[in-house]
């Protein structure tokens, strides 16, 4: 009980990650390794705040998660619509987001060396949750996960930038002709995922420490829960998100590492196995419906 | 001279890694992101065998090879006919599950300790000799490599395996039974990854799970990418630029202060990334470009400028 | 199974007989949609045969149920041949190509990495050639396969044959002919001739009414171009809705009311 616990409350920066994850999937199409680098950013934006220039934590998570979406629509508009315009495959894509994601990574650590960093946060306040013990940062990461996921989708489903971002997601071309500004919305989402990114990667850090890697042990995680989860929608993609994420956390708080790895290749490609047996004749297995 | 020979050797590694992953990914269309899963296979196999047990060099790389090569064959047998996104994640996934394996499983493998020492293939009494000769075998394989490479663009099972990367359903529509070939192929070079790891467990001697990192595939990668995917020469030339300049040039002749000397990995896999970027945005075919377009025997090779537009 | 060389008949026997494919009870739907929904169809009896039909009749996904590109919701498609019977629907697409049954495709296929005359040489290499190991020159397969595509070559005209296909016909000619170079013994043609120049539509035809004589070739065509139906095909099947509704001569299929409403009405008004 105590596992399955502490595995939910873990699972919230995760699920923000995942939807942050999700978000560029389904409206670019390619899976960004880079958003690896997205999560660290948050957490070094957080650090830099609080830590170094002695910012509460609280009032530094907020210009931290801007400064990470921020620097999320950056890297879309320098890197990743150039690559998009000129073409660039689906494969390809990736692997300038590895690129990307190296670049970053290692710019990280020339700046901030390999040192682990911890967050200053006083007193943190324990709470008893069914009997087991949580502090007051798990609890801000559970309701920040459950307000991201609920802003994704009211963004997706309620509004009028929503309607463009689906449309977007469908055919970018048809988009276009129809009026849309496919860069407007296209940064809004970008950084709307970096804001959950960032979120997800400071509150990873407060749960153990900060260091280059945080992001990047993370994202392939994060792409293959993802991809299990499927992604049909955006509304699809957020349950998908919710629960791998909660699973993926409570799998790793089970099992070291290298079982709860073999176990998720093994998912994935039992699920994306399934899915191309279900679906035949259609072309893509993972794609939008 | 002496000082020459490992950076050498490592780098003759590199390029054998990036013919097979131009044979995998530039020939036929499999996207191996987890080429240091094969390789690290293959060198801990070799290491463990020849270290633990004794097992003749020979002897350990060739049980490597025979491992690697099942266990390429087992995951190819589950992944290749799904999407080549879901291959890229799944071989990435498994370099991963090598990673941890190595890390943890510490009673064979005496995990972040290091496992060492691995000799040399062979010795003629005089190190430095036998390093040089060493040296001399690895480029003569890598050389073997470039040539089944070369020989393949122009027989019948490269003109298949190109016509699987290119429309694989239009390959099947002539009988060709594609995912039977893309298995059998991805075996074999897998299998030759999991050679090349082996010889690469005795050139570092000291095998760490730190050699096994995501690192070492992104080296290939941007080495075979920066110097052209499709052609045979891609990796060669992306190995020079790449690892060449850092590793030998500048690891060996340039007099880099102190205080940077530290940081040298680290901007290395920094300029790294920035190249990958710019190779695909503005060269996505990489320096060497496209395949050259003829094979040999044309008469009609001026011709052939105007249907290309 | 994987015999792709046909025996050759003396020049002159009938071709009727030798080889047809039976479909029964054959159906497939997309979402709710109907595509094909065949109880019982002969195909292959004559010579050349012909499928026509109004746009989203199910002709294409018909031919694509023969090839297993696309698998029947039910029903089954056995191929009759001197060999034996054999279930379509339990072999993969490329194990039913080399079985002899082969489609031409509607919309343009190519390999972009390969020459004209590296395709051609593609369709002729066999599991014997294709050997990861086999990179020496190999000289015997390379006089065979050139002098096979040589005629060709002599008959149709690329711009340059050692480089990539250009144009959209030279594209669809070259589709044909990598079908042809597989000596096909069941060839499913779907609208060979759209995007072809007519001199090369009237050579392609020539050519397959000369196969179909001289060999035990089997030829079912999918066309719009009805001219070229009545005058080439011995036998058409006329299709709408997925259903078979009508089949006979090209006379008795010209003459009725049916076919003369449900589709000649639109394209020859």
């Amino acid at each position: 009980m105590d596992t399955l616990i502490i595995g939910l409350i873990e699972a919230a920066p995760l699920v923000l990650a995942a939807i942050g994850f999700t978000l560029i999937y389904y409206l670019n199409g390619f899976i960004n390794v880079a958003y690896a680098e997205t999560v660290t950013s948050g957490a070094y934006f957080a650090i830099l705040f609080n830590s170094i220039l002695g910012l509460n934590f609280y009032a530094a998570i907020v210009p931290a998660a801007l400064l990470a979406g921020a620097l999320s629509a950056l890297t879309y508009v320098a890197v990743f619509r150039p690559a998009l315009r000129r073409g660039v495959g689906k494969i390809e894509m990736i692997v300038l987001s590895v690129g990307l994601s190296f670049l970053m990574r290692h710019a990280v650590r020339l700046f901030f060396g390999v040192d682990l960093y911890l967050f200053d946060i006083t007193d943190p306040s324990y709470l008893s949750v069914f009997g087991t013990g949580v502090t007051s940062a798990q609890i801000w990461a559970m309701v920040l996960a459950v307000l991201i996921a609920v802003g994704a989708y009211l963004l997706t489903y309620k509004t009028t930038y929503g309607q463009q971002i689906r449309g977007l997601a469908s055919n970018a071309d048809l988009a276009a002709t129809s009026g849309i500004d496919p860069t407007k919305t296209s940064v809004l989402v970008w950084f709307v995922s970096g804001v959950a990114g960032g979120l997800a990667g400071i509150f990873i850090g407060v749960f153990s420490f900060v260091d280059y890697t945080l992001g990047w042990n993370l994202i392939l995680i994060i792409i293959m829960v993802t991809i299990i989860g499927g992604i049909g929608s955006v509304r699809g993609a957020l349950v998908a998100g919710a629960a791998t994420g909660i699973a993926t956390a409570v799998l790793t708080n089970l099992s070291d590492p290298l079982y709860a790895q073999v176990f998720l290749l093994l998912l994935f490609i039992a699920v994306l196995r399934f899915r191309a047996a279900a679906a035949r004749s259609v072309k893509t297995l993972m794609a939008r419906s | 001279m002496n000082a020459l020979v490992f950076p050498l050797q490592g780098l003759t590694i590199i390029v054998c890694l990036g013919v097979l992953l131009h044979l995998q990914f530039g020939r036929t269309g499999i996207v191996n992101f987890g080429v240091v899963g094969f390789s690290g296979l293959g060198m801990y196999t070799t290491g463990i065998l020849v270290v633990n047990y004794e097992v003749p060099f020979a002897l350990a790389l060739l049980i490597a090879t025979a491992l690697t090569g099942l266990v390429a064959f087992l995951l190819g047998l589950l992944i290749l006919n799904l999407e080549s996104e879901a291959v890229l994640v799944a071989t990435l996934a498994f370099s991963t599950i090598v990673f941890y394996l190595v890390t943890s499983e510490s009673w064979l493998t005496e995990g972040v300790v290091g496992l060492g020492t691995v000799p040399r293939p062979f010795d003629v009494g005089d190190t430095s000799t036998s390093q040089l000769l060493f040296l001399l075998v690895l480029v003569a394989i890598a050389a073997a490599l470039l040539v089944y490479a070369a020989r393949l663009q122009h027989a019948p099972y490269g003109r298949l395996l190109f016509s699987i990367q290119d429309n694989e359903t239009l390959s099947r529509s002539l009988g060709k039974p594609t995912f039977r070939h893309k298995l059998v192929f991805f075996t074999v070079t897998c299998a030759a990854m999991g050679a090349i790891g082996g010889l690469d467990a005795s050139v570092n001697q000291f095998l760490v799970p730190r050699l096994l990192t995501a690192d070492l595939t992104f080296v290939v990668w941007i080495a075979l990418v920066l110097g052209g995917r499709k052609r045979v020469f891609g990796a060669v030339l992306g190995t020079l630029l790449t690892v060449g300049i850092f590793d030998i040039v500048i690891e060996l002749y340039v007099d880099v202060p102190r205080e940077f000397a530290q940081q040298l990995p680290n901007v290395q896999l920094m300029l790294f990334g920035l190249t990958l970027i710019l190779v695909i945005l503005f060269r996505p075919q990489g320096l060497l470009g496209e395949r050259r377009r003829k094979p040999q025997d044309s008469p009609t090779a001026e011709s052939r400028k105007k249907v290309q537009a | 199974m994987t015999g792709a060389s046909s025996a050759t008949r003396p020049p002159g026997s009938p071709a009727a007989g030798a080889k047809t494919l039976h479909l029964h009870d054959v159906h497939k739907h997309y979402g709710g949609r109907t595509v094909v929904d065949i109880d019982d169809l002969v195909l292959g009896a004559h010579g050349i045969e012909g499928l026509i039909g109004p746009n989203g009749a199910g002709k294409t996904t018909l031919m694509k149920l023969i090839t297993h590109v696309v698998s029947p919701d039910r029903g089954r498609i056995e191929y009759h041949s001197p060999d034996g019977t054999v279930l379509l629907t339990q072999h993969s697409p490329d194990a039913i190509a080399r079985m002899g049954v082969v489609k031409t495709n509607q919309v343009i296929q190519d390999f972009e990495s390969l020459t004209i005359r590296e395709s051609l040489l593609l369709s002729l290499a066999g599991a014997e050639q294709e050997k990861f190991y086999k990179v020496l020159r190999d000289k015997a397969f390379l006089r065979r396969a050139d002098q096979e595509i040589d005629e060709y070559l002599d008959i149709f005209t690329f711009q340059d044959p050692d480089g990539r296909a250009g144009s959209a016909g030279e594209k669809k000619l070259l589709d044909i002919l990598r079908c042809l170079l597989l000596k096909p013994r069941f060839l499913l043609m779907d609208e060979p001739t759209a995007g072809l120049p007519q001199e090369e539509t009237d050579k392609v035809m020539e050519l397959m009414r000369t196969k179909t004589q001289e060999t035990d070739l089997s030829i079912l065509i999918i066309e719009h171009d009805l001219d070229l139906i009545w005058g080439t095909c011995e036998f058409v099947h006329f299709m709408a809705e997925g259903e078979i509704l009508l089949q006979g001569t090209p006379s008795d299929v010209r003459s009725n009311a049916t076919v003369a409403e449900k589709y000649l009405g639109a394209s020859h008004a």
